[in-house]
């Protein structure tokens, strides 16, 4: 198997303190922690099972800054053989449509049979990229992906759908796989591997190298425009319900007939 | 997949733990106080682990991470070994597969990734001291105490009061004193328990070139961990280590502190398994809440070097036993209330947070209070 996984490195904001810059333009993340995105850690565990069950080679590719590559390091560490940096200040990077072709722009021309990436990034939230990149390499795709048999010629993907639902679908090979987090147990990138794996190879490029036109995915080629970020206003509308308890439930009852609500 | 490594380049298991020193007597088992609540038997261990082609399947058992690495069996041993180590040397194997469980993953990439093991950023270390008029510590000034803050103090929002408190006292004190408002990174006394070897070899290195680098006389530190680690695991540190409680018992004795209220209280002070067995430090502590007024001490039977481990060191904050039996804080928190103690002072966060679970766990709370040293002191001073 020729697997191709693509990681973002993201903002922790699970409990920071988010602030927007001053401009009113991007988040503030100079208190952020950056990691992998969560869904892509088990992407990068998946595609490495799938190597070790069937063989083959697991390459790493990711847009983002040097400091990613400490990222990229710990996803060889777990058994990615090699990996491919794109790092370019034109490409629009709040745009998943045109994040989707710069990493089309990586792998096209070179054979693959699976492409696995995260079903969503933990930053903007899109659930987009993977699904229009395999629109952009003219394959198939499955989303949110929670349990993967490869066969042959195609994959068995099984679906997490909304109220517990599970969707098998077989997708011909080659394909792209958005893989929801829960799938397997991501392993530890221990620092014995990431030693090992600094002897890996690991390309950093730009979208002249990749052959991909600045034009076409810079933010002049985007059809999303940035106008303001802030933050919600807090607002309190809550109500105090007193009484009894039956006049309480009796008032509870009112209030969701009301709204519609049941 | 890796394969596990059975020994290090240079050393086999056996030689590297001193296996066959082992006169198989079983003082540590007998010592070990999480046998109450596990399966864990130490002394089979060192036993089995003497065959190579035993130690995979060792390190796949689950009582490897009950204990606790109080240190109960190193005290005990009458051959001067560690069989904690053996135990520790069986997680590597584990670590090093990439197998082990979400937390101690999360734990140790934080380390790896933040300083921390508490997957919190590096930027916010320091928000502790907010509002407070802290002294900071610059390489190239000289300064008597040089101050390190365990992460978990640092984060902590129960216990960045002890960092806090510290700033008070020693203001109060007018000590010499600094603290590091960047740099500062996690002492690796938990990594080194949970296995990760070179990752701890790693952090000894970063912090012996950053701590050196200052002229400073003493690096004092607030958690028994950091205080342990550095003493025993840093061998090219140039400067001495003290325990927090080292320095206001010395400030004490030299007159610079002084506490303008007593307190009509009976208490009992919890050895923190890394300050006393494993550091030798017993009396400073009883010092400073003997010089109090109105405090009367009282002794748990279970005190100083037989202290009972309260199971939060050794890495055991990020791994959760299978036993569902009582935990050993529980045993501490009922021990300390049949003392009729009000207030159970203790001088370590990880104890602090154990020991309150378990206060609140047994409906104890209107009746006794689980202090951490600085808070009883900066109250009174």
């Amino acid at each position: 198997m020729k697997i191709f996984v693509c990681i973002k490195y993201v903002p922790d904001t699970s409990e920071a303190v988010v602030k927007v810059n001053a401009e009113g333009t991007a988040v503030d993340s100079s208190r952020f922690s950056f990691d992998i995105n969560d869904a892509d850690n088990y992407a990068v565990e998946e595609s490495v099972q799938i190597k070790e069950k069937y063989t083959g080679t697991v390459t790493v590719l990711s847009i983002g800054p040097k400091e990613s590559e400490v990222m990229i390091r710990m996803a060889m560490a777990k058994g990615c053989d090699n990996a491919v940096r794109v790092e370019d200040a034109r490409i629009a990077a709040f745009d998943p449509l045109l994040l989707a072709k710069v990493l089309a722009g990586a792998i096209k021309g070179q054979e693959f049979d699976l492409v696995l990436t995260g079903c969503m990034a933990a930053d903007d939230g899109q659930m987009a990229t993977g699904v229009a990149l395999a629109e952009e390499l003219g394959v198939a795709h499955a989303a949110m992906v929670k349990k993967v048999e490869i066969l042959e010629g195609k994959v068995k993907a099984y679906r997490e759908l909304e109220g517990g639902l599970m969707e098998v679908v077989e997708v011909a090979l080659p394909a792209v796989l958005t893989i929801q987090t829960g799938i397997n147990e991501p392993r530890y990138a221990p620092i014995r591997g990431i030693r090992e794996a600094q002897k890996k190879e690991l390309k950093v490029v730009g979208l002249d190298d990749l052959g991909v036109a600045a034009g076409d995915v810079d933010a002049s080629a985007s059809r999303i425009v940035v106008e303001k970020l802030y933050l919600p206003e807090v607002v309190s509308s809550a109500e105090f319900i007193e009484g009894e308890p039956e006049q309480k439930a009796e008032k509870l009852a009112s209030i969701l007939v009301k709204g519609g609500l049941v | 997949m890796r394969g596990m490594i059975m020994s290090t380049e240079s050393q086999t298991f056996t030689e590297k733990f001193d296996l066959l020193g082992c006169i198989q007597c079983g003082r540590c088992t007998g010592g070990c106080p999480v046998t109450v609540r596990t399966n864990l038997n130490v002394r089979r261990f060192v036993y089995d682990a003497y065959s190579e082609e035993k130690l995979e399947e060792l390190a796949k058992l689950a009582e490897i991470w009950d204990c606790t690495a109080c240190h109960t069996c190193a005290v005990r041993c009458p051959k001067g070994l560690k069989p904690l180590e053996v135990l520790i040397g069986l997680r590597s194997m584990l670590v090093d597969s990439g197998k082990v469980q979400s937390t101690v993953r999360n734990a140790l990439e934080s380390v790896y990734l933040e300083g921390n093991p508490w997957e919190k950023p590096k930027a916010t270390r320091y928000d502790w001291m907010e509002g407070l008029d802290v002294k900071l510590a610059k390489p190239d000034t000289p300064v008597e105490n040089l101050f390190f803050v365990c992460c978990t103090i640092a984060y902590d929002p129960r216990l960045q009061v002890v960092a806090k408190n510290m700033v008070r006292l020693l203001n109060k004190a007018g000590a010499d004193y600094g603290f590091m408002a960047e740099g500062e990174s996690c002492c690796g006394s938990e990594i080194h328990t949970l296995g990760e070897e070179l990752l701890f070899e790693e952090i000894v290195g970063e912090n012996t070139a950053f701590l050196n680098d200052f002229q400073a006389r003493r690096v004092i530190t607030l958690s028994p961990h950091c205080f342990a680690t550095y003493k025993a695991r840093y061998p090219h540190l140039n400067k001495p280590v003290l325990h927090y409680t080292q320095l206001l018992a010395e400030l004490l004795q030299q007159g610079n502190l002084s506490w303008g209220h007593d307190l009509q209280k009976k208490v009992v002070f919890h050895d923190p398994c890394y300050l006393g067995k494993q550091s030798g430090v017993y009396d400073e502590p009883r010092r400073l809440l003997k010089s109090i007024k109105g405090v009367e001490l009282v002794e748990f039977d279970r005190s100083r070097e037989r202290s009972l481990c309260c199971e939060g060191g050794g890495g055991k904050m990020w791994v959760e036993s299978e036993s569902k039996k009582e935990r050993l804080a529980e045993t501490r928190i009922k021990d300390a209330h049949n003392l009729g103690a009000q207030i159970v002072a203790v001088a370590c966060p990880f104890c602090v947070l154990t020991l309150e679970d378990a206060m609140k766990a047994l409906g104890y709370e209107e009746e006794m209070r689980v202090a951490e040293m600085t808070e009883l002191l900066a109250e009174l001073a």
